[in-house]
């Protein structure tokens, strides 16, 4: 397309071995600044694992991972943590009410500021002291989302954040995420569903067995799920 | 007064194994299929005890205040396998045990010594040592034992929280806190009934061996605060030093969990 476009994330040629198994095999990729990318692949993939890498939550066997082109060992790890937000599968809650949840990591938001990210997650007609523990699955999911956009982070990291939703509540999620890609956030998403991510992201990467096999935009990849 | 006069001599062990000869006769009457064990723990209890009153005898006739304390010490190390032995699955388990019923005894024995609480003999040191270890023990056993039910059970809440950048420490407060008061629990509720419900071991002891109730419990109130400041140190070290051992210096909760 002839458009330089900044990477985040340099995978250089990783290796994670976990009991004598290789659970990720060689893989080398740029995730784009601005972009959303999906990695897939069946259960068991690595697609998980390769995510885990990017917050350092893995640390690989071998090779080398760069965000902004310094090796991200070099970054303090809460700060790390803190560019690069991670949603895990199933929505954990961890306080009572909604302004908490949100203000988990930054206490210091105010009011507004607060309203603002849970518009931005589509939850801003609920009242901030409403018990989390009311929610249902895709509103919970949706209010993690807007506890990791709280920190501010250049990139968030979704594992497979709708697949312990119902298919309504999944398409709740899809469409915050979708709405965050639109406005530039760099997104990676882990999903076994190509299904579910075309017209979501711009790029696919899948692996198989730890390998990477396919790359490309979402209508060339070859990728049976 | 001579105290001992009220103690039973051999003739009144003896007797009193009638006491076992009644417990064995209603467990076979009730079929309970108890009497072997009843007989083994019977005998077993004889010949412990025997044992640890004759190296006590010895001890207490030949070592001086460093004999003492390093029988102490002796204590804290099998106090240690002990607390360590409910948790295995968590790293560095028996250091941290050691450590944290280490320092629980050091300060707790420490004060009691140089305040002059307590006289600096073996026949004083070796048995409020052997409460301070134990209450010791317990306290940083179940401090560990509940941290890792939380590193296994809570992974999804903590990870949750290092992902939003906390530090570990950050990420396990509400479980440290969780842990160390459950910990203590059992000894602040012994020390809030003590009297009411329990007549404990050290004043009981004390007037079994005909001194006056009044006075016996001095002992008691000493022994209680003694055990309420080793068991809150004890626990609160184990659960520091845990915490630690339970993340990498990347802040990466590590795998604790029943090996399947």
């Amino acid at each position: 397309m002839g458009v330089v476009v900044a990477e985040a994330f340099s995978l250089v040629d990783v290796v994670l071995e976990r009991d004598g198994r290789r659970v990720l095999d060689g893989v080398s990729d740029h995730i784009h600044h601005g972009m959303a990318t999906a990695v897939l692949g069946a259960s068991g993939s690595g697609k998980s694992t390769l995510l885990r890498l990017l917050n350092r939550f893995e640390e690989p066997t071998s090779g080398e991972i760069r965000l902004d082109g310094r090796p991200i060992g070099t970054y303090d790890v809460h700060e790390l943590r803190r560019r690069v937000g991670l949603v895990a599968q199933r929505p954990t809650m961890l306080t009572s009410t909604i302004g908490e949840e949100v203000r988990l990591a930054r206490p210091e938001l105010d009011d507004e500021q607060v309203r603002l990210l849970l518009e931005r997650v589509a939850l801003s007609t609920m009242r901030m002291d409403r018990a989390t523990s009311t929610l249902s699955g895709g509103e919970q999911q949706r209010l993690a989302l807007a506890r990791a956009l709280a920190v501010e982070p250049e990139v968030l990291l979704l594992d497979e954040p709708t697949s312990a939703l119902d298919d309504r509540a999944a398409q709740s999620v899809d469409q915050v995420v979708r709405s965050l890609v639109s406005h530039g956030l760099t997104v990676v998403l882990v999903s076994h569903d190509l299904d579910r991510v075309l017209g979501l992201v711009d790029r696919v990467l899948v692996l198989d067995e730890g390998r990477l096999v396919e790359r490309g935009e979402p209508g060339e990849v070859r990728y049976l799920s | 007064m001579t105290p001992t006069s009220q103690i039973p001599d051999w003739l009144g062990v003896a007797a009193s194994a009638a006491l076992v000869g009644i417990a064995v006769a209603v467990a076979l009457r009730a079929r309970l299929g108890l009497t072997r064990e009843l007989v083994w723990a019977s005998v077993r209890a004889f010949a412990q005890l025997l044992a640890v009153g004759a190296v006590l005898t010895v001890l207490f006739a030949v070592a001086g205040l460093l004999g003492a304390l390093a029988w102490v010490a002796g204590m804290v190390v099998v106090a240690g396998f002990v607390a360590a032995g409910r948790s295995k699955e968590l790293p560095k388990a028996r250091r941290n045990a050691w450590i944290a019923v280490g320092i629980g005894t050091a300060t707790t024995l420490g004060t009691l010594l140089v305040l002059g609480i307590i006289d600096p003999v073996p026949t004083v040191v070796v048995p409020v040592g052997g409460m301070v270890v134990s209450g010791a023990m317990t306290a940083a056993s179940l401090t560990m034992r509940r941290l890792a039910d939380v590193a296994e059970q809570q992974r999804a809440d903590i990870e949750a929280r290092l992902a939003l950048g906390l530090t570990s420490d950050e990420a396990m407060a509400p479980h440290m806190r969780r842990g160390v008061k459950t910990a203590l629990l059992p000894a602040i509720d012994s020390t809030k009934v003590v009297g009411l419900i329990s007549l404990p071991g050290a004043m009981t002891g004390l007037i079994l061996a005909g001194v006056e109730p009044i006075v016996a419990i001095r002992y008691q109130i000493v022994v209680m605060y003694m055990l309420l400041a080793a068991a809150t140190v004890s626990a609160v070290v184990a659960a520091r030093l845990t915490e630690r051992s339970l993340f990498d210096d990347a802040d990466r909760l590590h795998r604790v969990g029943s090996p399947r």
